[in-house]
C-alpha cells in the first residue's frame, strides 16, 4: 500500500517536469547565456503588444476603428480601476507602471498557454524525430511561459518598488513617509500617545520589512501560480501516457484531461495580472493617501 | 542567498535582461499607447463638451424661440380678437347705416311716385275735364243749335269742371 503510494508519488513527481529555472537557448555562460527560453518568450510578448499598440493607435481618429475602440476600452477601463484605487492626483502618475504592468503580465500568462509553448524544443532525447522537432518532453524547450521565470517576476516587482518609491517620495516626501510609517495614529493625544509610541515605533519595524518583502511576495506568488499551472498542463498532456494508456486514447486523454485546466489558467491568467498590479496600486495608496487627506 | 537565487533559477543577467524588456515594453506603451491614446481621448471629451455647449446654446435659443413665437401668436390672437370686434361694430353701423340709406331711398321713392301719380293725375283729370268741358260745349251747342261764344264756353268749362271737382 504505501509501496504503491511511493511510488504514485514518484510518477506524479515526474510528471512536473517543467524546470524551474529558464534554460538558455544559445550557450550556457557568455553574453548570449542570458537569451533563455523565458527571454525570447518575453521579447515575443513586447513585439505582440507593440503591434497590438501599433495597429490600435498608429492613425487615432475621433471616430474610432474597431481596434482603437478596443484599445481606448482598455485604456479607459484601466485608468478608471486605477483612479479608484489611487486617487484622481496620484491616477495620473500611477497608471503608466500599473497598466503596464497588467497589460505585460496578462499577455505574457495568455501567451504561456498557446500550443508549442513548452512543447517545442532542441534536442529530443530518446525520439526518433531530431535534433530540432516536436515531442512531449524537449530537452530545452524553446518556448517557456515568461511569468513562470522568476527572473521576469522579480523584475517587475523591483521596477514597480522603485516606481513606488519615486511616487511615495514626490507625493508625501520622506517626512511625511516616515511618520507614516512609524508615528502614532488614530489621533491620539496626551499619555495614550506616549504610551504607544513604542508600540507604532515596533508596528513601523514590521511594516519596513513588511515593505522589504514586497518585491519577493509579489514576484513569488505571480510566478509560483504560473509555473504550477504550466506544471499542471504538463502533468495531464502526459497523464495518459503515464497510465499507459493505448496511442489513441492517450491521444484523447492529452485534449481531455487538459482542456479544463486550460479555462483555468486563462482564468489564472488574467486573475495573476489583476493581483499584481491591484497590489501595486493599494501600496501606492496607502503610502501616498496620507498625504491626499491633508 | 546565493543559494536561493540559485534554485529559484535567478541569475543576474536574465534578471537584467527582463529588467530591460520590462522597460522597453513601459517605453512602447508610454510612447505609443499612453500619450496618443490620452490625446484623442482628451480631444474628445473636448468635443463633446464643445457639442454639449453648443446643444445647450441650441436649447436656449430654442426656448427663446418658442417663446418669441407663442407672445406673437398671443399678440395675433389679441389683434384678431380685436379686429373681429371692431369689424363686428363696423358692420352692425354699416348695417344699420345702410339700412336707414335704403329705408331713406324707398321713402323718397314711394315720395316721388306719390308726387309723380299725382302730378299725372291732376294731368289726367286736367285733360279730362278740358276734354269733358269740350263735349258738353259741343253737346250744349247742338242741343241749342247756336254758336257759344267764349264766355259762355268759359262758363260752361268752369261749372263742368266745378260740378267734377264735386
Amino acid at each position: 500500500m504505501f509501496s504503491s503510494l511511493g511510488d504514485f508519488q514518484v510518477t506524479a513527481f515526474q510528471l512536473a517536469s517543467v524546470p524551474i529555472s529558464a534554460q538558455p537557448l544559445v550557450e550556457q555562460t557568455g553574453l548570449f547565456a542570458a537569451l533563455t527560453n523565458s527571454v525570447f518568450v518575453a521579447l515575443i510578448v513586447m513585439s505582440i503588444i507593440y503591434f497590438l499598440v501599433r495597429a490600435g493607435t498608429k492613425s487615432p481618429t475621433i471616430i474610432p476603428g474597431p481596434v482603437q475602440n478596443g484599445v481606448e476600452f482598455v485604456f479607459e477601463f484601466l485608468y478608471n480601476q486605477v483612479e479608484q484605487v489611487v486617487g484622481p492626483k496620484v491616477a495620473p502618475r500611477a497608471f503608466p507602471l500599473l497598466c503596464t504592468i497588467f497589460v505585460y503580465i496578462l499577455v505574457a500568462n495568455w501567451f504561456g498557454l498557446l500550443p508549442g509553448v513548452g512543447t517545442i524544443g532542441i534536442g529530443h532525447e530518446g525520439t526518433q524525430m531530431g535534433f530540432f522537432g516536436l515531442s512531449e518532453e524537449p530537452k530545452i524547450p524553446l518556448l517557456r511561459p515568461a511569468t513562470a521565470d522568476m527572473n521576469l517576476t522579480l523584475a517587475i516587482a523591483m521596477c514597480s518598488m522603485v516606481v513606488w518609491f519615486y511616487i511615495t517620495m514626490r507625493e508625501a516626501g520622506p517626512v511625511e513617509f516616515v511618520k507614516h510609517i512609524f508615528a502614532p495614529k488614530g489621533g491620539l493625544t496626551g499619555v495614550m500617545k506616549l504610551v504607544l509610541i513604542p508600540i507604532f515605533l515596533f508596528v513601523g519595524v514590521i511594516e519596513v520589512v513588511s515593505i522589504i518583502f514586497r518585491p519577493v511576495t509579489l514576484s513569488l506568488r505571480l510566478f509560483g501560480n504560473v509555473f504550477a499551472g504550466e506544471n499542471l498542463l504538463h502533468a495531464m498532456t502526459t497523464l495518459g501516457d503515464t497510465f499507459g494508456f493505448g496511442p489513441t486514447l492517450s491521444f484523447i486523454s492529452k485534449i481531455g484531461f487538459t482542456l479544463p485546466f486550460y479555462f483555468l489558467e486563462i482564468l489564472v491568467g488574467v486573475l495573476q495580472a489583476t493581483v499584481f498590479a491591484l497590489l501595486c496600486a493599494v501600496y501606492i495608496q496607502l503610502s501616498t493617501a496620507h498625504d491626499e487627506e491633508h | 542567498m546565493g543559494k536561493i537565487l540559485s534554485d529559484l533559477g535567478i541569475y543576474w543577467t536574465n534578471f537584467i535582461a527582463q529588467v530591460l524588456i520590462f522597460l522597453i515594453v513601459y517605453g512602447i506603451l508610454k510612447k505609443f499607447a499612453f500619450g496618443p491614446i490620452q490625446a484623442i481621448l482628451e480631444e474628445r471629451r473636448k468635443r463633446i463638451e464643445g457639442a454639449e455647449a453648443d446643444r445647450e446654446k441650441v436649447k436656449a435659443q430654442l426656448a427663446d424661440s418658442e417663446a418669441a413665437a407663442e407672445a406673437r401668436i398671443a399678440e395675433a390672437n389679441e389683434t384678431s380678437a380685436r379686429l373681429i370686434a371692431e369689424a363686428k361694430v363696423s358692420a352692425a353701423a354699416f348695417g344699420d347705416k345702410e339700412r336707414a340709406k335704403a329705408s331713406q331711398e324707398a321713402q323718397d321713392i314711394v315720395t316721388k311716385a306719390t308726387e309723380a301719380t299725382k302730378v299725372e293725375r291732376d294731368k289726367q283729370l286736367a285733360s279730362l275735364k278740358s276734354e269733358f268741358g269740350k263735349l258738353v260745349i259741343s253737346a250744349t251747342g247742338k242741343v241749342t243749335g247756336k254758336v257759344l261764344s267764349n264766355d259762355d264756353q268759359d262758363r260752361i268749362n268752369k261749372e263742368t269742371a266745378t260740378q267734377l271737382a264735386n
